[in-house]
């Protein structure tokens, strides 16, 4: 069965704060009600704890971080399922399940399968 | 002599093209769902058509052309994925099934394509895309037919069907028929990009080119086939209703110059009578089967069999005309029909009437022909200042040429020594 990878984005608070208990919840009870298709996934701390890495000159080169995510945006990537469904509308039914989808986006991407053999 | 037979070969080969096109289709779906693989099946129904052509024509049609195309696709698909394996040095991912000892009942086969129509408009992919793939793999045009069609380069077009094709296997978009819970959502949309198809050939938003025929004809040999794929779909009867009564003005839309002609001012004996008694037919059977809500393109199929049916445009029953655009309004309130709507209040109850209509219609700004309507209006109002500039907005904005040249046209007469002439419906 394909796999997807369901990249959520929304406003880029400290999802892990008291304020956001409820929403916490709501994913808890997506989390439940989706388990048979979740094979993953993770809710992210804000973009501001975000380091991004870059090695500049080939491999072995210098290694350069910035402090921040890779693109500021107005809505942020805040968490991600990765999904094994039937098909793209067992994905995509699955990811409008997803409470992000309501105030944010939910991009599904199909995931490359590891080598046949 | 000779060219008579020449001719006769002509025919003889475009009916054989049309035979092999409209059975391809229907293998190409069938050797979908036995591989999964769109990509690999198309290439196996080209090699088989490319033979059959070679091989009919030889030694004529076999009985059962359908089923010699199948066992030929078959057979190749087999031989393209074993070539396939054979150079990855691994085993075959596909696996065909074995040739069925029966042939499979008509019912098989038409879901096989109901399923590859679902596929190719599935809501993932743009719009465009839809066009395209519905042409390439439901109508069998080749990448060059549809690239020419679509008026893109070739290699722009072949991107784009790879791309989409490319999506379908790696996202793996579905080839099944909606549940019922989702199918008239689903069908809104195949039924929308197969509008969209025939309007582009109907009335090209761009290009030199206002009428391309053979995108019609396609569009419409494709609603042929929902309707067979989907009897009494009222939007299905709707949307081929509404095609052939359009269509049926074909031969009277565009003067020898390329303009436009007016509908107030065709020649209505070039009309299809064929097609308007077929298309009025589909009304009446679209409005029987959609009696609690009325299916939008069944009314605006209504709305132009009144059109159809007027012996001259001042005969037009303009009430009956006002009555539909309400009923349309209710399933479609788009700034579009309120636009309609308004052209027709200006033809029932005169231009002073119409004009304050057309100008409470909001958000057209951008739209040609609402300053095309409003400048009509203000012509026949004879407030010359306003309809020049309204004429001069309206040129200022996208379309296609000949719409562009009609409306200098109109201005030219505006800005002569007469009245813009004769008013349709005076």
């Amino acid at each position: 069965m394909p796999s997807y990878i369901a990249l959520i984005y929304n406003a880029d608070v400290d999802w892990s704060a008291a304020e956001h208990s409820e929403t916490m919840a709501e994913y808890g009870e997506f989390g439940r009600a989706a388990a048979a298709v979740i094979r993953g996934g993770a809710a992210l701390y804000p973009t501001s704890t975000a380091t991004t890495v870059r090695v500049h000159g080939g491999k072995g080169g210098d290694v350069v971080t910035t402090d921040g995510p890779y693109a500021e945006t107005k809505e942020a990537l805040t968490g991600f399922y990765l999904f094994e469904c039937a098909d793209l509308d067992e994905a995509v039914a699955t990811a409008a399940r997803i409470p992000g989808a309501r105030d944010g986006a939910i991009e599904v991407r199909p995931v490359i399968p590891p080598m046949q053999r | 002599m000779a060219g008579s037979t020449a001719r006769g070969d002509d025919l003889a080969r475009a009916a054989l093209v049309r035979l092999v096109r409209d059975e391809g289709r229907r293998v190409l779906a069938t050797l979908v769902r036995l591989t999964g693989d769109l990509q690999l099946a198309e290439d196996a129904v080209q090699d088989a058509t490319v033979r059959a052509l070679e091989t009919w024509s030889r030694d004529g049609v076999p009985e059962e052309p359908r089923a010699w195309l199948t066992l030929t696709a078959r057979r190749r698909a087999i031989d393209l994925i074993r070539r396939e394996a054979a150079r990855d040095g691994k085993e075959a991912g596909t696996v065909v099934p074995p040739e069925p000892s029966t042939p499979e009942p008509p019912e098989v086969l038409r879901d096989d394509l109901l399923r590859l129509v679902f596929t190719c408009c599935h809501p993932s992919l743009a719009v465009e895309t839809q066009v395209a793939l519905a042409l390439r793999t439901l109508c069998g045009l080749s990448t060059a037919e549809v690239a020419r069609a679509l008026l893109l380069p070739e290699a722009t077009m072949n991107k784009r069907l790879t791309r989409a094709k490319q999506k379908i296997a790696r996202a793996a978009i579905p080839y099944r028929v909606p549940e019922d819970h989702e199918l008239p959502d689903r069908l809104r949309g195949v039924v929308a990009t197969v509008y969209l198809l025939f309007n582009e050939g109907y009335a090209a938003t761009a290009g030199d080119d206002p009428l391309r025929p053979a995108l019609v004809d396609e569009a419409v040999r494709l609603t042929r086939l929902l309707r067979e794929l989907m009897p009494g779909e009222p939007s299905v009867l709707g949307l081929l209703a509404l095609e052939l009564l359009q269509d049926s003005r074909r031969d009277a839309r565009y003067a020898r110059d390329g303009r436009p002609v007016l509908l107030a001012d065709q020649d209505r004996g070039l009309w299809r009578h064929d097609l308007v008694e077929e298309g009025v037919v589909l009304v009446g059977e679209g409005l029987r089967r959609s009696p609690g809500r009325p299916d939008p393109y069944v009314v605006q199929a209504a709305i132009a069999a009144c059109h159809a049916l007027a012996p001259s445009y001042p005969d037009t029953d303009w009430s009956a005309v006002l009555s539909w655009y309400d009923v349309l309004l209710t399933v479609q309130d788009t700034a579009v029909v309120r636009l309609n709507r308004a052209v027709a209040v200006g033809e029932q109850q005169g231009p002073g009437a119409g004009l304050a209509e057309v100008d409470a219609v909001t958000g057209l700004e951008e739209y040609a022909l609402w300053h095309a309507a409003r400048a009509e209006l203000l012509a026949r109002l004879a407030r010359t200042d306003e309809a020049r500039a309204a004429y001069a907005a309206a040129l200022a904005l996208p379309q296609n040429a000949a719409q562009h040249a009609h409306l200098r046209q109109r201005l030219r007469a505006v800005d002569g020594i007469n009245p813009p002439g004769p008013a349709p419906g005076s």
